[in-house]
């Protein structure tokens, strides 16, 4: 069965590029959010295999969703979507128990080599 | 796999220039109140666009944005940092962002601004006490079919040998050019900083790598530390003298440039680093757990369970009962998904209370998890076949060691605690190895007790690692499988070696568990929207409109139909219109755009409008939230910034001018929108000089526009109109801004194209407003249909004055125009056969005339007989007959018969 993916990000452009590269890595996009807020909700509702947290976003940045979800969900798998500059920012992730990290901009094969490695798939 | 960048093309270009409109309307409403908001969300609008022209390859805009973001991030630490020539440096790098994304839009590469480069680089240097980084770019061609993505990867690979062999050199240039601008010094290190996907933003920014460290930590580190911290150090490396061996990247590189030691940025680390040991454990569940969801997870997952458990003892339970995770429990849960996994892991974590109970339950729920996980993941089989015994240990280690009693196939390791020497390598081509090294770090003191670490936590974190190689020393019970567990989930990490050190009991500094409180959401969630092309909302109501017409004209075929099928039909035709209509309405909603989307811009403008013409404007915007169709907002852009400038730029007096007719200094300009049931009233009102009636009442006149008389008989609201006509001014200085008379007639034109009309009110000395009254939306006019010859044609109602029969014949004449009279003036008289090259009949005695509001007064048109008011859907022309002067549109009557509507002063002027 395909995993399920929820992909976090404030930007359209940002979510569809990441939704292609699952699509074309065989996984299945459950469902989206724009901002952490919607990111905890959708989490909730889908209850994915994993997220892809954006950073900087409005409303509630990725790094408290992230500290939600894990919150509500101790075992969720959530990647953060990180760009050069913000490390001390994924560190704070990595913290509030996100378990990896991906770095724009993205390349397809290298995001699906995380996602792969964080589900044991790889 | 290459991927396709162009089908984001569309995406980027409206989601950048949202952005980027958004952050030049922050940046002025900062500038004028100083919310904290508008900076956060300025930095957000900067960072989004900075990501997404990097990864459709954009480098020119996504330095730029890089730029701005830096410079928003500095305002952000200290507000006191913004001034006006910030504001107007932010602004016209917003402004060459929009011009870029443009160029973008139009196929042609966005161009490469460096001077502006140069001045934000300069900028974020001295605001930063840094020089700006490296932007990292994507190997994208976006513009050229055929772009090559492996072509981009290569160039890293590249960049990564050279950043470590040539990092002297690298750092050298680096500073040569950061040093003089800032922005070419980006300019070659963004150069090596995309072309190394990771070690390069190392090499060529971490020019701290010039000295001896820079061989080795050049290779992947710095690019950490590196963007903030490092892309400083490559001019501090060229001085050579800071390196400082390793003390810290970012605090030498900065030293090297500014003087300023220690970025904000190593100070974060710091700090969080303090926190990480404390809230490692708090998370620790978390992590572990999340591995957890895979199938082969579960071991690991339960490894780090039992982890806490076995070792931190009371402490532990307490965690798992605050967190209300409990760890084996999410495991089971998530993974499987299954009611019965959750509810064995329930009690582990719920209970919490006898230190006893956590580590009864811990193997309950793991194994929970383990089942539920089968029927989701299909482990079941995959714990049958062989090739997976090393789940199944890991299994056993787990459930033996978070029982903590003895399990077949396990004896050493249950109770007692074991030391291993670890060796790690992080993966070269990471890009963040500090940020990588940080999450292992955080995997294995979930385990037990870090004792040796080497570099320490604090280069690690800085990314000086050098070879990417860690050591260290973890005391856990997990053994030699349970680490390799831990870390078998993380990507761009090789575990090397485990072996086993010296082995002690337990003891473990027990961290109190970090409070985990939640906060509290602010903001609304987003409402629930998509996107849809304006096109396609076009033709929705182009098609509904059509079924109205197909409705309509049913009715008509009905109408002859014989009375035993009639009602049947008609009851048929009845729901099918009400049907039609719902929707009509469902379509004309959705096309409702509020006005904020225009008016959004009249703060920029005004700013830009007054700093040019050195006035103070206060301008207040209100109402802007009232709905308008989305047609006539596209309109109403260009008209309503025409009249804006006119408010500031002759409307308004200077400074010294209001302080000599005792006004304040600061003129004000108010736009106020409200709603009066079908339509929507704009108001546009400055507080300056006024207009002068008699002087545009001249000016007409002089310019033959109107006769001495018919300008004497003018009210003064019909003189301030004149200033619609085109070539009345009365503005002294025609300016480069804007001059009365020029394109107010244009202002005119659009606000009565899409049904509305303008007043113009002024008293000299107090300021004048403009009124625009619009219908909420284009589509559905009334029109007046009247017949020439054999035709038909559609007058809007809200142009047309009144009607009236005379005997053309016995009209009086001046020169060569009749005159009818209507009230107490004379009309100018146009035969409508003849405006529009109808042939009709010449005809005798009675005929009608419709009264018309034209640009210059008020007209009479001769046609052949008035048919009556009908409301119908306005559709637009399409190529060539919309270049016709004088036609507005077309509609199609219930007969199946097509009407042209008429725009009267257009036909009169053509």
């Amino acid at each position: 069965m395909a995993k399920r993916v929820l992909v976090v990000d404030d930007a359209i452009f940002m979510r569809n590029m990441i939704k292609d590269i699952f699509a074309s890595g065989g996984f299945e996009v459950v469902g989206e959010a724009a901002n952490g807020l919607e990111a905890v909700e959708k989490y909730k509702e889908f209850k994915p295999d994993l997220t892809t947290m954006d950073i900087v976003m409005p409303f509630k940045s990725g790094i408290e969703a992230t500290r939600e979800i894990i919150k509500h969900d101790s075992s969720a798998v959530v990647i953060m979507c990180s760009a050069l500059g913000q490390e001390s920012l994924v560190m704070e992730a990595i913290e509030a128990g996100a378990s990896d990290f991906i770095v724009k901009p993205f390349r397809a094969e290298d995001v699906l080599a995380v996602v792969k490695k964080v589900l044991g798939e790889a | 796999m290459t991927m396709d960048m162009s089908r984001y093309l569309g995406l980027f270009i409206s989601e950048a220039s949202e952005h980027l409109e958004a952050l030049g309307r922050d940046l002025v409403q900062l500038e004028r109140e100083g919310s904290s908001s508008a900076v956060d969300s300025m930095f957000r609008h900067a960072h989004s666009v900075k990501g997404m022209a990097s990864s459709m390859g954009f480098e020119p805009i996504a330095i730029l944005a890089h730029r701005v973001e830096d410079l928003v991030d500095a305002v952000r630490q200290d507000r006191g940092r913004l001034d006006r020539d910030l504001v107007d440096l932010l602004l016209s790098a917003s402004d060459t962002l929009l011009a870029q994304v443009r160029a973008v839009a139009e196929g042609r590469p966005p161009e490469d601004p460096a001077a502006l480069l140069a001045q934000l680089g300069a900028r974020v240097t001295a605001m930063t006490g840094h020089a700006p980084s490296a932007t990292r770019v994507a190997k994208v061609t976006v513009l050229k079919s055929d772009g090559d993505g492996t072509g981009g990867d290569d160039p890293g690979g590249g960049g990564g040998a050279s950043g470590s062999g040539s990092s002297g050199a690298g750092g050298a240039s680096g500073a040569g050019s950061s040093g003089t601008g800032g922005s070419s010094g980006s300019g070659a290190a963004g150069a090596g900083g995309t072309s190394g996907t990771s070690p390069s933003g190392t090499g060529g920014s971490s020019g701290s790598g010039v000295s001896g460290p820079g061989g080795t930590s050049g290779t992947s580190p710095s690019g950490t530390g590196g963007s903030s911290g490092s892309g400083v150090s490559g001019p501090g490396g060229t001085s050579g003298t800071s390196p400082s061996g390793t003390g810290g990247s970012s605090g030498s590189g900065a030293a090297g440039v500014g003087g300023t030691s220690g970025t904000s940025l190593s100070g974060t680390s710091g700090s969080s680093g303090a926190d990480s040991s404390g809230s490692a454990r708090g998370h620790g569940p978390g992590a572990s757990g999340a591995s957890g969801v895979s199938g082969e997870g579960v071991s690991p997952g339960a490894v780090g369970a039992e982890s806490r458990g076995a070792s931190v003892g009371p402490v532990s339970t307490g965690e798992a009962g605050i967190s209300g995770t409990g760890p084996p429990a999410a495991s089971g849960v998530s993974s499987g998904s299954g009611d019965g996994a959750s509810a064995s892991g329930a009690p582990g974590s719920g209970a919490g209370v006898p230190p006893a109970a956590p580590r009864l339950s811990a193997p309950d729920a793991s194994t929970g998890g383990t089942g539920a996980s089968s029927g989701n993941l299909a482990t079941g089989p995959v714990l049958a076949d062989p090739a997976s015994s090393r789940v199944v240990s890991e299994l056993g280690h787990a459930l033996k060691a978070a029982s903590s009693g003895p399990l077949p196939g396990d004896a050493p390791e249950g109770r007692s605690t074991q030391r291993w020497a670890v060796r790690l390598r992080i993966a070269p081509t990471c890009q963040v190895p500090g940020v990588r090294a940080f999450l292992v770090h955080k995997r294995l003191t979930n385990l037990g007790t870090l004792l040796d670490l080497r570099p320490a936590l604090e280069e690690l974190k800085a990314g000086r690692i050098p070879d990417g190689y860690i050591q260290l020393e973890l005391e856990t019970s997990v053994g030699d499988t349970g680490i390799h567990a831990s870390l078998k989930n993380v990507a761009e990490v090789e575990v090397v070696s485990v072996k086993p050190a010296i082995a002690l009991p337990i003891a473990l500094p027990v961290a109190p568990p970090a409070a985990e409180g939640a906060r509290g959401a602010t903001g609304d969630s987003s409402s629930r929207t998509v996107r849809v092309r304006t096109e396609l909302l076009d033709y929705f109501l182009d098609t509904v409109g059509e079924l109205m017409l197909a409705t309509a004209r049913l009715r008509e075929v009905g109408k002859v139909l014989p009375e035993t099928v009639r009602p049947a039909l008609e009851e048929g035709v009845y729901r099918l219109h009400t049907l039609v209509k719902d929707l009509h309405d469902k379509v004309m909603t959705a096309r409702m755009t509020p006005l904020s989307l225009i008016t959004d811009r009249l703060p920029r403008a005004a700013r830009d409008i007054a700093r040019r013409k050195e006035r103070e404007v206060d301008l207040v915007i209100t109402g802007a939230e009232i709905e308008l169709d989305r047609a006539i907002l596209d309109e109403l852009a260009d008209p309503l910034l025409h009249l804006l400038r006119n408010c500031i730029d002759h409307g308004l007096e200077s400074p010294e001018e209001r302080l000599a007719a005792k006004k304040g200094p600061r003129g004000r300009v108010l736009v106020a929108v409200k709603r009066a049931r079908d339509r929507v009233i704009i108001e546009l009102e400055d507080d300056g000089r006024g207009m002068n009636p008699a002087k545009l009442k001249a000016a007409a006149v002089a310019r033959g526009l109107l006769t001495p008389e018919a300008a004497a008989r003018m009210t003064d609201r019909e003189a301030f109109m004149l200033s619609c006509l085109p070539g009345v001014s009365t503005a002294k200085d025609v300016t480069d801004i804007s001059g009365r008379g020029v394109g107010m007639d244009a202002v005119k034109r659009v606000v009565e194209n899409v049904g509305g009309t303008l007043e113009i009110d002024s008293e000299p000395g107090r300021g004048t407003r403009f009124t625009l009254r619009l219908p909420l939306t284009v589509a559905v006019v009334h029109l007046l249909l009247v017949e020439v010859g054999e035709e038909v044609f559609g007058l809007p109602i809200a142009k047309v004055v009144g009607a009236t029969e005379a005997d053309g014949d016995a009209l009086s004449r001046s020169r060569e125009t009749a005159l009818l009279p209507h009230g107490n003036s004379l009309l100018p008289v146009h035969a409508l056969d003849m405006l529009v090259g109808v042939p009709a009949p010449a005809r005798q005695g009675l005929r009608p005339f419709v009264v018309m509001e034209g640009d210059a007064g008020r007209v009479a048109l001769g046609v052949d007989r008035l048919l009556g008011q009908e409301e119908v859907v306005l559709k637009p022309l399409s190529r060539p007959l919309d270049l016709l002067p004088g036609l507005s549109g077309v509609t199609i009557l219930g007969s199946g018969r097509p009407v042209f509507i008429l725009d009267v002063p257009r036909l009169l002027s053509a």
